[in-house]
């Protein structure tokens, strides 16, 4: 053991830890009914239902699709509000409350409104996720565009008079990094938002899913859901999100 | 945020205050073209309000989350520095917590732990607090963490050579370093509570405001979602106000005038 170095045995032991966790879980999945705790390999085969299943896999498509739009918007709308507050100081103050009243507004509240406002269906959804993280964009891109390097828009002025040249091939393209680390942070959010905004307001997606098997005590099909859930925002994140943001900081953030 | 940096600024300032008086009128002026189930007049919405401090049954409610909300928060702190502490002091388990537990925790829906608080304990108290615990553990995690990373080694290295005794370094080092962090992980968690952990009492409680939304959403009655709304910004800003931003100017005497920011 003392012949290994600090990260192998870090290494070891975190895999240990996982091994001794599902031992644990399926030993004591032995013990309780499962409606309380099921069989961790029930919830493999629940898991993979949701693949070989038409009617299930149509669930996952819809979350995906919920949450790709509510980023597509918030996105949006977001960076322009930021853009606008950024070089509008008038509306500086204005925008800056708007993100701070949003911020603090609950999420479940947003989630009962939306199904007031468009019933239940994937408006009401992908409104609810939207209008969550729309003041992560907000407050992000606004402190990307004050951290940029005052030197580089300095120059682009002394190159092009055209704001909008200078705009779109100087400023844009600075703030790549800090747009996917951002959309990197709402994915995340708006991922778990999903479930809550589906199981309330929705008529599909994992959400929806969800509600049925809590009102049947399913309990294996909740754990199914949940290892997907946590399962797709884990390669998401390691296998997109990571290797993009490392391509673009080394094209655009050099620094 | 802007504020302080901009009260000069008069029409900045005109236009963020007028820009609130039309969204009110246009609020009232849609409201009256709108059935009441889709959007209430403000001036309904305000009565709605009132009833927060009128009704003895929706103050209770108010107390009831108002309490769950703190007593996750103190719970949820202290177990988020029991998680970063326990790398510093045992290196081998660095990637347990940061590369295991922390990720899980991160990636795990709110709702997730509503659910399964309430097969598991039933419909309780045990269950709201529990699921609103878990929920706000890798907030105050990676804060603490924050803090704990960024305790300067030559100083811990200076300690030990003036002392030997591991109670004094922690008394004297660690704790006045990592102070602004747990405060800062408590506020960080307090914002979140009131946002998403309400979401334990849709499922796992029969009193306090989650309740009182979902309620209100089953009757159609958006007025006084609405108004639980605003009731839990302004309780947000009540704690915050009197509360934590205080004990965050205690805890870090040096940033007193710096503002206050997360990451």
């Amino acid at each position: 053991m003392r012949s290994l170095s600090l990260s192998t045995r870090r290494k070891l032991a975190a895999n240990l830890f996982v091994a001794v966790m599902l031992a644990a879980w399926a030993i004591a999945a032995l013990r309780l009914p499962g409606y309380v705790l099921p069989d961790p390999l029930v919830v493999v085969r629940q898991a993979l239902a949701f693949f070989t299943d038409a009617k299930l896999a149509g669930h996952v498509v819809a979350s995906i699709w919920h949450v790709v739009a509510a980023l597509a918007l918030a996105f949006f709308f977001g960076t322009a509000l930021a853009v606008t507050s950024h070089y509008l100081r008038v509306t500086r103050i204005l925008i800056g409350r708007a993100a701070a009243f949003l911020n603090s507004f609950s999420s479940i509240g947003w989630a009962l409104l939306a199904i007031l406002w468009f019933g239940l269906n994937d408006q009401a959804v992908i409104f609810a996720i939207g209008v969550v993280i729309l003041p992560i964009f907000m407050i992000n891109m606004q402190a990307a565009l004050e951290r940029r390097d005052a030197e580089l828009i300095e120059m682009t002025a002394s190159f092009t008079r055209s704001w909008p040249r200078g705009f779109i091939s100087v400023v844009l393209p600075s703030l790549y990094p800090f747009m996917l680390a951002t959309t990197r942070l709402a994915f995340g959010v708006a991922w778990k938002v999903a479930l809550t905004a589906e199981l309330f307001g929705g008529n599909s997606g994992f959400g929806f899913v969800v509600n049925i098997a809590r009102q049947d005590i399913d309990t294996p099909r909740i754990f199914a859901v949940i290892a997907i859930m946590i399962a797709i925002s884990f390669l998401a994140d390691r296998f997109m999100f990571a290797p993009l943001q490392r391509v673009l900081t080394r094209h655009y953030a050099d620094a | 945020m802007h504020d302080a940096a901009a009260r000069h600024d008069w029409p900045a300032r005109i236009l963020a205050d007028g820009a609130l008086v039309i969204v009110v009128v246009l609020w009232w002026l849609a409201s009256r073209n709108l059935p009441a189930f889709v959007l209430p007049s403000p001036w309904a919405t305000a009565q709605a309000l009132g009833r927060f401090v009128a009704d003895p049954a929706l103050m209770l409610d108010v107390a009831a989350t108002t309490g769950r909300v703190v007593l996750s928060v103190i719970v949820a702190t202290a177990l988020g520095i029991a998680l970063a502490i326990v790398p510093f002091y045992l290196p081998a388990t660095r990637d347990i917590v940061h590369a295991r537990i922390l990720p899980f925790l991160n990636a795990m829906p709110s709702l997730g732990w509503a659910i399964l608080a309430v097969i598991w304990f039933g419909v309780s108290e045990v269950s709201v607090i529990f699921a609103q615990t878990a929920i706000l553990v890798p907030f105050c995690f990676i804060n603490v963490s924050q803090g704990i990373d960024e305790i300067d080694a030559e100083i811990l290295e200076m300690t030990r050579s003036f002392s030997r005794r591991r109670s004094l370094t922690f008394r004297k080092v660690i704790i006045p370093a990592v102070a602004p962090y747990v405060v800062a992980a408590a506020r960080l968690a307090y914002g979140v509570s009131w946002k998403i952990a309400l979401i334990a009492e849709l499922f796992g409680s029969e009193r306090g405001l989650g309740y009182v939304m979902y309620q209100a959403q089953t009757i159609s009655d958006p007025a006084t979602v609405i108004a639980t709304c605003f009731v839990i910004v302004i309780l947000f800003i009540l704690g915050d106000l009197l509360v934590l931003r205080p004990l965050y100017r205690f805890a870090s005497p040096q940033d007193r005038d710096k503002p206050l920011t997360f990451t």
